[in-house]
């Protein structure tokens, strides 16, 4: 029996599209458990779907998932694993910003090809490492096109700033202090904040003594709908509400109507940018039942990327290394291009589309080419 | 002057709902002398009955109150009996533990039922506020005020005017004399941690509205609970009323005038300064 089950499972195997090349061998950490779990599990459904897609176009990877439960120290267990272990092509991941970097040493030491898919520390790509790739933008990305697109709506003067005093919130906000001075605002307000305090009112009066045409906040989740609620009790009304994306990029504050109205928000990817976005993300909904989040979309077009270019080489590590610096794709994320700029080494130059919530809805405002509505600006005021 | 006249009129909305906090610790602590180290989590529980019957039977936060309030009464009740009250002649560090450790059985357990996501409460006015002479006060904020001042009112009433809380006061003072007396000292225990818990629940349910909720969040109450007790004298409700309104003022006129991120610092440095001077609190006394 097994005698003839081998050649007709060679017949098969060729007559079978792709499964002539060989099956290329790709590592992925992310946060798989642990608090980062709820936004790894977003990773995760990208990467799955991205090789199911890679196997209809021929490309047979072989996924190794690695769990770094969110810490750096297991992150890099992991990353060792899978260079000198597992003995992987390339590598994708890990989700959050410390990991990343943690990670991306070791990428480099073992020449192992890494592309970060959603890690928006600045540093990770400014090191000179030649392996390691990043797909989204860095940190300075999410205050240029804010500001950006602010100034370009109208002619505001001043700006404030409202912060959590974490790593992400500080680093975004210090970008955006730098790039609004470069810009000729004034910055009339600075306020760094502990999250998790239910009692912003003062904070906000303070600012609103200040009157700034521009309040611009980075926080996370929860404070962000408490931050505009509050905003609108003590009736701060600048020309505009700037939301460093995280708590302003999510499904449950775009629900937020009654608070949610016209505030701008940045955002590494939306569905609306670009036809291919918007099947990806009509077929994400069908297959796990939710919207994907920008993660989603940054690990599917990091996997779908990598896949091609390890399969392409022939899963030699080298060669991948060189395809991607050399290579050029379009897929749902726009156009993708590892360049080296402004102290970067390998980093893809996405502009961040910027977001406007109307009417409990958000729609792209900026840029221009990607704009589907017209932005409100000034804010007319609370309802 | 409107910056300052809001940030004392916003620190004395949500101090009243830190006194509430405080209060149901100082109670338990005053009766029984163990240190509730679950009391925050208590909060927590009483945050997701109100959600719960918010999301579920539509019915108002405020009106929750009363579910959430008894339901929490039989809880500490029922945790009072099983548990507290076996480590009641135990040293203090056994009694720190089992609060503690029932306290990350409540949020794990939580955690477990309703996953870690954040839960926000969003009612018709949940960011509505009306303006006073060009300071806007928050509705939901000044309700749950009002009704914390109620309580807090009835409970005054409860402690001195009735037998029963004559009775709590008495076991208070002196555990053995109150016994002596014929006072039902078990009952008056179970009755104290009830109150104090349904207390926490009710805090818990007045800031539902106002903030967000998840199974960690009491942590940051019991910290504050402390301090507020602390300060106000172990013990002593007017002196946790007290305490809760000047930590609320203070945490809001910090954020003002000296920075957002340094309020809680401000605060720990005036507890600190306190007990510098005043060792047993505002209105402590000390015990000889």
């Amino acid at each position: 029996m097994k005698k003839m089950l081998a050649p007709a499972l060679a017949a098969l195997s060729l007559a079978l599209p792709g499964t002539g090349h060989a099956q290329v061998k790709i590592g992925f950490i992310n946060s798989i458990t642990g608090p980062e779990a709820p936004i790894g599990e977003n990773l995760t459904n990208g990467v799955d779907m991205a090789v199911e897609d890679l196997k209809k176009k021929g490309v047979n990877v072989e996924l190794i998932k690695q769990d770094d439960t969110g810490k750096p120290q297991v992150s890099m267990s992991a990353m060792e694993q899978l260079a000198t272990g597992d003995e992987v092509a390339a590598v994708v991941g890990p989700y959050t910003s410390a990991t990343a970097n943690a990670v991306a040493k070791l990428a480099n030491q073992y020449k192992v090809p890494q592309v970060v898919p959603a890690a928006a520390k600045e540093e990770i790509t400014k090191q000179g490492y030649d392996f390691v790739f990043r797909l989204n933008a860095p940190a300075h990305q999410y205050a240029q096109s804010l500001i950006d697109a602010a100034l370009e709506f109208g002619k505001p003067k001043t700006i404030a700033f409202i912060y959590e005093s974490t790593d992400f919130g500080t680093s975004v906000a210090a970008a955006g202090k730098d790039f609004a001075q470069k810009k000729g605002l004034k910055i009339v307000g600075d306020e760094a904040y502990q999250k998790g305090a239910p009692d912003y009112r003062s904070t906000l009066t303070k600012i609103k003594a200040q009157s700034p045409d521009l309040v611009f906040m980075v926080s996370y989740v929860a404070d962000a709908i408490l931050l505009m609620r509050q905003s609108r009790e003590v009736g701060l009304k600048p020309q505009a509400f700037l939301g460093g994306g995280a708590g302003f990029d999510t499904a449950q504050f775009e629900s937020e109507k009654d608070i949610s109205n016209l505030v701008f928000s940045v955002t590494q990817w939306t569905p609306e940018s670009t036809p291919a976005a918007q099947e990806f993300a009509d077929r994400y909904l069908k297959k796990y039942g939710k919207k994907p989040t920008y993660h989603a979309a940054c690990a599917y077009a990091s996997m779908m990327i990598v896949g091609d270019v390890a399969q392409k080489a022939g899963g030699d590590r080298k060669k991948i290394q060189e395809a991607l610096k050399a290579g050029k794709w379009n897929g749902i994320m726009g156009n993708v291009d590892f360049q080296d700029y402004e102290g970067f080494t390998n980093q893809n130059e996405l502009i961040m589309p910027v977001i406007q919530y109307q009417a409990g809805k958000s729609v792209t405002v900026y840029p221009k080419q990607l704009a589907k509505k017209k932005a409100v600006y000034p804010f007319p005021g609370w309802k | 002057m409107t910056v300052f006249l809001q940030s004392v009129i916003s620190g004395i909305l949500v101090g009243g709902i830190y006194a509430l906090i405080g209060i149901g610790l100082t109670i338990i602590f005053g009766v029984m002398r163990v240190i509730n180290f679950a009391h925050g989590d208590l909060l927590m529980l009483g945050m997701y009955t109100t959600w719960l019957v918010f999301s579920r039977l539509g019915i108002d936060p405020f009106v929750s109150v009363v579910i959430t309030g008894p339901v929490l009464f039989l809880w500490g009740a029922f945790l009072q009996k099983t548990f507290i009250n076996r480590v009641l002649n135990a040293l203090p560090q056994n009694q720190i533990l089992l609060t503690i450790g029932l306290g990350l059985i409540m949020s794990n357990s939580i955690m477990l039922m309703f996953t870690s996501d954040y839960r926000i409460l969003t009612t018709t006015y949940s960011s509505s506020s009306f303006s006073l002479g060009g300071i806007s006060i928050s509705e939901p904020l000044l309700v749950g005020f009002l009704i914390t001042a109620a309580i807090t009112g009835a409970l005054y009433w409860f402690l001195l005017r009735t037998d029963t809380g004559q009775a709590i006061r008495a076991t208070a003072q002196d555990r053995d004399a109150a016994q002596l007396m014929g006072i039902n000292v078990q009952a008056m225990s179970v009755l104290a941690f009830g109150i104090g818990s349904a207390l926490a629940g009710v805090a818990g349910a007045l800031i539902s509205p106002t903030y967000y909720i998840f199974p960690q969040v009491g942590s940051t109450f019991t910290l504050k609970a402390f301090v507020i007790v602390v300060l106000g004298g172990m013990g002593s409700v007017i002196g946790a009323t007290l305490g809760g309104l000047i930590i609320g003022v203070t945490e809001s006129l910090s954020a003002v005038y000296i920075a957002s991120g340094l309020k809680e610092l401000v605060v720990f440095v005036l507890f600190l300064g306190l007990l510098l001077f005043k060792p047993s609190g505002l209105l402590g006394k000390t015990r000889a």
